[in-house]
């Protein structure tokens, strides 16, 4: 009996820690010990850490990580990196909290993470911090996601596309995000083309891509030859079935051309250097508080339709190529405005 | 709506033909659990195996081309793992829950790891699919041809194994063996059958069984690998092997029945017109785990016994009586 008992502790012991070991691997700081350089312009960087819940190879991380290396790279910021955070509230408290307790003075929280986001807030009240919140606080912005604008016009090409004029979008779940994201999709498919019939699927997981598959899939064999994908798991799933399936498709939020080289008509892009760039300067010149909306849409480079240039499932009519880009300068140019609807 | 769009002979042919294949990974983690939990061994630790499969597979056949090598990479690195489990778990005795929560928790962190590593930051990496094979003769079979018989290899592969299984476990002395070192290891070890080898190799058997089910989930229907693309796969078939009694067939039964309403309710949703039906979302969500349940709980109290190996969960030690 006496040896079991040893032998069981050992074991939970090394057992517990190669997994702290292993979550611990997942953390990747990125920091160069702020060297004390000076910036281009002799002003001095801003301590600047982004905390992002999955992988630089996911779409949704790439893209945060991406626009905050570029202003690292400009030498705007000091940047230090957390990729694979925790999901839960306690678990990215404690790594927001250590980020703040070190003197960061700007938290990126790349998630919906507006919990946690007061709680260091509160508790460190000289950091400031930008999320994914739904409400503000003195020293809490909010980074918004106007990437309807995008899927507008993503819309009026799968109008032109569409042949069985059934188009569809699949989505992790009914949030504003991704409702506006589908109703405008569905509303520039019809102002090409009024007989568009739009079927949306709520898959219920943000991250199973097998069933983000099988939903579109399933649209696929309801008729529709042109789709959309809202969630870094149905948009994988998405690049897939459409490739096997021979139609068209529309990334979502990073360049996801590489996946289904020749399906995706384009990818609906979530450009976040503009938003970094506006809370950097706001830090450095004490305009942070009281903290506000982040909002660039596709005028200001927040957003925007990429076109990917290996397509090859359809001919886009050239008039319907005329007329997308004509309501994008109009949008930019404020002449348009792109209804919103986030649902209830 | 129109039920028939769902119901209807070529729709329903085409509905069951993807919800077989989707439930494949499931199905195959699931069986390879039966064969543990009937050997006496609870491992929680299938959710790992899966994911470890699904990398390493996925690695393989992104490396060498090789959908095949791929294949087998996945089935070897289960077995691996279950080898690191037997260890833990037959050799040195320790609490199963906890090694088995401690096998997810590693290979979750291990794979992103590696895979974050090889790939971060770059364009997500994809491999080539597999071509569907329709089975000469079996595929004109009118119903059944057309939703089995027009796969892919691995898919057929995987059908045999999970099949294989279910005749090993029910069939030949291995599996009476399993049964009884299951139930009462003092009597077995008493008819010179070795509680310790035969929990090795049921081990072994489930590891491999569900890194077969990574394979099949990335290289069989993804083409890309992704963080925690198991999805949560190995605890639902954990509960599979408990709703299914231990019984393989029963088991494969559910996990296919699991696959079918999940297939199911995306379908409704997509032919009732999904934000513009009146039924909420999350009604179509919770069907198939409310089908699941209230079909094997029937199957229960239909059975009317208790069908849970004696010896679950329990470490054994020769010579001390439990």
């Amino acid at each position: 009996m006496r040896s079991t008992s040893w032998r069981a502790v050992l074991v939970c012991l090394a057992t517990a820690v190669l997994a702290i070991g292993a979550a611990a691997c997942g953390d990747d700081d990125n920091g160069d010990g702020g060297g004390g350089e000076q910036a281009g312009g002799g002003q001095d960087k801003v301590k600047t850490a982004i905390v992002l819940p999955c992988a630089t190879s996911d779409p949704w991380c790439k893209q945060g990580f991406d626009a905050a290396k570029a202003l690292e790279s400009r030498g705007d910021i000091d940047l230090e990196v957390t990729t694979n955070a925790p999901q839960d509230t306690a678990g990215v408290t404690r790594v927001l909290a250590q980020y703040a307790q070190a003197g960061t003075q700007l938290l990126l929280a790349h998630s919906t993470w507006q919990d946690a986001a007061f709680d260091v807030a509160q508790q460190f009240p000289d950091v400031n911090i930008a999320s994914y919140a739904f409400e503000l606080r003195d020293n809490v912005a909010i980074l918004e996601e106007p990437i309807y604008q995008s899927a507008y016009l993503a819309g009026m090409l799968a109008g032109g596309l569409t042949e069985s004029n059934t188009i569809g979008g699949s989505a992790g779940q009914d949030v504003p995000l991704c409702h506006a994201e589908l109703e405008a999709f569905e509303a520039g498919a019809k102002r090409i083309n009024k007989q568009v019939r739009m079927i949306d699927t709520y898959i219920g997981d943000w991250n199973d891509s097998a069933k983000g598959k099988q939903a579109t899939q399933a649209q696929i064999d309801q008729g529709a030859d042109v789709v959309i994908a809202c969630g870094g798991g149905p948009a994988t799933g998405m690049a897939q079935a459409i490739k096997e399936a021979g139609i068209s498709g529309f990334g979502y939020v990073g360049d996801m051309s590489s996946q289904a080289p020749e399906n995706l008509v384009g990818s609906v892009m979530y450009n976040l250097e503009p938003y970094f760039e506006a809370a950097v300067k706001d830090v450095r010149n004490d305009t942070f508080r009281p903290a506000k909306r982040y909002e660039f849409g596709l005028a200001d480079g927040g957003t925007d339709l990429r076109l990917n240039d290996r397509y090859s499932v359809k001919e886009i009519p050239a008039d319907v190529m005329r007329e997308m880009e004509r309501v994008r300068d109009q949008i930019k140019s404020g002449d348009f405005e792109v209804p919103y609807e986030a649902g209830t | 709506m129109d039920w028939s769009e769902i119901f209807g002979p070529d729709a329903l042919v085409v509905l069951l033909s993807s919800s077989v294949a989707f439930a494949m990974p499931t199905a195959l983690a699931a069986v390879g659990e039966t064969v543990a939990e009937r050997a006496g061994v609870l491992n929680l630790g299938l959710e790992g195996m899966l994911l470890a499969g699904a990398l390493v597979s996925f690695l393989v056949a992104y490396y060498l081309g090789s959908v095949a090598l791929g294949t087998l990479a996945g089935v070897a690195i289960g077995v691996i793992v279950g080898a690191l489990m037997a260890f833990l778990s037959v050799t040195l005795r320790t609490e199963q829950i906890i090694n088995g929560i401690a096998i997810v928790l590693v290979a979750q962190g291990i794979t992103l790891f590696t895979f974050e590593k090889l790939f971060g930051g770059e364009e997500q990496p994809t491999v080539a699919g597999i071509p569907d094979v329709e089975v000469p003769l079996l595929h004109s079979i009118p119903g059944v041809g057309p939703v089995l018989f027009e796969q892919n290899v691995l898919f057929y592969v995987s059908l045999a194994l999970a099949l294989a299984v279910c005749v090993l476990l029910a069939r030949t002395r291995f599996g009476l063996s399993v049964s009884a070192v299951g139930e009462s290891p003092a009597a077995a070890e008493a008819m010179a059958v070795s509680v310790a080898r035969i929990r090795w190799l049921a081990l072994l058997v489930c590891g491999g069984m569900a890194g077969l089910g990574g394979a099949v989930l990335v290289l069989g229907q993804l083409n890309v690998f992704e963080e925690d693309v198991s999805g949560g796969r190995g605890w639902i078939a954990i509960a599979l092997v408990i709703f299914g009694r231990w019984k393989p067939l029963l088991v494969l039964g559910g996990a296919f029945l699991f696959g079918f309403t999940d297939a199911l309710q995306i379908r409704v949703q997509a032919v009732s017109g999904g934000i513009a039906s009146t039924v909420p979302t999350e009604i179509f969500g919770a069907l198939p785990y409310v089908v699941t349940l209230v079909v094997m709980v029937a199957a229960t109290v239909l059975a009317g016994r208790d069908a849970q190996p004696s010896a679950l969960g329990t470490p054994f030690r020769k010579g001390v009586s439990a």
